[in-house]
């Protein structure tokens, strides 16, 4: 069976390729966007690499409609990112072909269908789904450890098809430099915070523990009072910290799938009928603003102890 | 007269999920509700309606049957869109097309459009829908339509024959320019969307819905993706509620606890 993985950033190229080792296979990549900038890491992975260097929807999906047709692909694996979900939704319909995504197992049945397990309602439960091949998968990020790397392929170049959507501006967001999937420790905070100065009882208590600051949506999406690199859930990052203490955070299924392997989690959040608490191993029903403070104090105070 | 199309889906409502003890979940038991993202796509429709003079068509597909047991939900969804400010509706609903499968839903809502005669200049959707998250249902219609795709928009203007937007990514916001006809998929920060009022909830009783079953459509093909399985994800949480007389106490005992977990480093 012939796979294709779409590599979008480089360190997906070890994480697909590993997949497709599990299941015996050997998949040609194609690199693009800052995978393209970086092939000869990517061609480590794999015996013959594409390389389109863009990262238009467009020119991925042309690029694949073509690998496609003349490969004879059986099988497309990328990661979810929303550029590649738009390009692969695009392939989809024009090829016919069944796609699913936030997958984060895989199993080829017979070299004929692929069985899926991947999250479902709002990843308040898991999907156990089966799609006959010629198919595409898309994975959570991170739902793997990387293969080792090996001799590098051959790399091919292709050059970007233009399509009808033109790029008039590119902006790049302000990220902070936080690296929310290392964290021991995380605080969350929510829109339980009622300005974006008060966020700094949120950063002193992070700091006091050795712990990082993390957010719902709306406080990144929606107010930016965060950058969104600190933006927890479904649709942001997915952490696994010991620690999350959620303040002011209501505990929405698509934010609390993103800190679903938390060790422990704590909640503080001055509705005791909040989802959270049934979500939570210790829940503290108060106002953040008189909680918060006391909490700090006494922390400083055992640490003064020792 | 130039037509915007809306797609409105009636999801799995995530939030009234009941599982057996062995973590078995009865789809059929749980509650349809129109997916949040796409109460932005409506606002955004019906701002885009009153300053283009454009007539405003709901499309909405039924993917959780059986569909005499989910019409009053579907109505639901489907009649807030007209309150909000839809001038008509079109209802996808066949059994044989549950439990659907977004191959299908494209396909379905292509042959709905065609068969009321309806080429939309604009197609706008939520990113993505409550129930499955996949995003992918307005990129293949418009990959089936030959239409531009605009993806994840969080800021959306018509002029001149194209559509002007922001679409927001990971780690940039790249503006894209894209002549009509077009699909585009907002997000949530697009737009607040407001809640229709009792006079609109009102009239809207009086606006048509269209139903078409399979036959209407011509054949689309059958659902191909098969669920095998589907279980709630536990939540094996301990659920303790610290209590005590003063929040200087519920401190220590908060305190405490954690340290007996291994999990604070001090
Ligand atoms: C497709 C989709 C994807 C999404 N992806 C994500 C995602 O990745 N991440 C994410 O976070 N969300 C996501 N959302 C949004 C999600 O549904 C919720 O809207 C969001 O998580 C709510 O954020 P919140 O808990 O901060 O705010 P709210 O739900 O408004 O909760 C605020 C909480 O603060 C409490 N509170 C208020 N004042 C105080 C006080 N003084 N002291 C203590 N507590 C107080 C309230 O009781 C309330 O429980 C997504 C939604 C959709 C539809």
């Amino acid at each position: 069976m012939k796979v294709l993985a779409i590599a979008y950033e480089v360190k997906d190229a070890g994480e697909l390729a590993k997949a497709v080792k599990e299941f015996n296979g050997e998949a040609d990549i194609l690199a693009v966007s800052r995978a393209a900038e970086q092939v000869n890491e990517v061609a480590r992975y794999s015996k013959r690499v594409y390389r389109l260097a863009s990262k238009s929807p467009y020119a991925i999906y042309k690029a694949l409609e073509n690998l496609v047709e003349r490969g004879g692909y059986q099988l497309l694996i990328a990661e979810g990112y929303r550029n590649l979900r738009d390009a692969l939704s695009r392939l989809a319909g024009s090829l016919d072909l069944p796609m699913i995504t936030d997958a984060y197992t895989i199993r080829i049945l017979d070299g004929e269908k692929v069985l899926v397990e991947r999250g479902f309602l709002s990843e308040r439960a898991k999907m156990k789904v089966e799609v006959p091949l010629p198919a595409i998968v898309l994975f959570i990020p991170r739902f793997t450890e990387p293969l080792e790397p090996g001799e590098e392929g051959e790399v091919i170049e292709l050059a970007p098809t233009e399509g009808p959507e033109k790029v008039l501006d590119v902006k790049p967001k302000a990220m902070g430099d936080v690296n929310l999937e290392e964290a021991d420790i995380i605080v969350g905070v929510g829109r339980g915070f009622k300005a974006k100065e008060d966020l700094h009882l949120a950063f002193e208590l992070a700091e006091l523990l050795g712990g990082q600051v993390g957010c719902t949506r709306p406080i990144a999406a929606d107010l930016k009072w965060l950058s969104e690199d600190r933006w927890i859930g479904i649709s942001g990052k997915r952490v696994a910290p010991k620690l999350y203490i959620a303040i002011g955070i209501s505990g929405s299924p698509q934010h609390m799938s993103g800190v679903q392997n938390a060790k422990i989690i704590v909640a503080i959040n001055k509705d005791k009928s909040a989802p959270i608490f049934k979500q939570a191993d210790y829940g503290v029903v108060a106002d953040l603003y008189q909680f918060v403070p006391i909490l700090i104090q006494k922390l400083k105070e055992k640490k003064a102890k020792g | 007269m130039s037509v915007i199309a809306v797609l409105v889906k009636a999801s799995l409502n995530p939030d009234m999920v009941r599982a057996e003890p062995d973590g078995s979940i009865d789809v059929s038991a749980i509650p349809l509700k129109i997916s949040d993202i796409d109460r932005n796509a409506i606002e955004e429709a019906v701002r885009l309606k009153q300053r283009l003079g454009w007539k405003l068509v709901t499309v909405s597909v039924v993917t959780w049957g059986p569909v005499s047991a989910r019409m009053k939900d579907v109505r639901l969804a489907v009649q807030e869109s007209l309150a909000k400010g839809s001038d008509e509706a079109i209802v996808v609903a066949d059994d044989a097309l549950t439990p659907g499968d977004q191959t299908l839903t494209a396909k379905a809502i292509k042959a709905a459009l065609e068969r009321s005669g309806i080429k939309p200049q604009l197609i706008l959707a939520g990113e993505a829908t409550i129930d499955e998250v996949t995003s992918q249902v307005p990129g293949r219609l418009a990959a089936l339509l030959g239409y531009s795709y605009v993806s994840f928009a969080r800021k959306l203007e018509v002029e001149d024959g194209k559509v002007i937007a922001e679409r927001d990514l990971e780690d940039y916001v790249e503006v894209v320019e894209a002549p009509l006809p077009a699909v585009v998929s907002v997000t949530q920060e697009i737009n607040e969307p407001r809640p229709p009022t009792l006079l609109q909830i009102r009239r809207a009783s009086r606006k048509p819905i269209k139903t078409f079953g399979l036959r209407e459509l011509g054949d689309i093909g059958k659902p191909s993706r098969k669920l095998l399985e589907i279980k709630a994800i536990q939540a094996r949480r301990k659920q303790v509620i610290i209590e005590g007389e003063t929040l200087e106490e519920i401190a220590e005992k908060l305190i405490e606890a954690l340290a007996k977990e291994g999990v604070l480093q001090l």
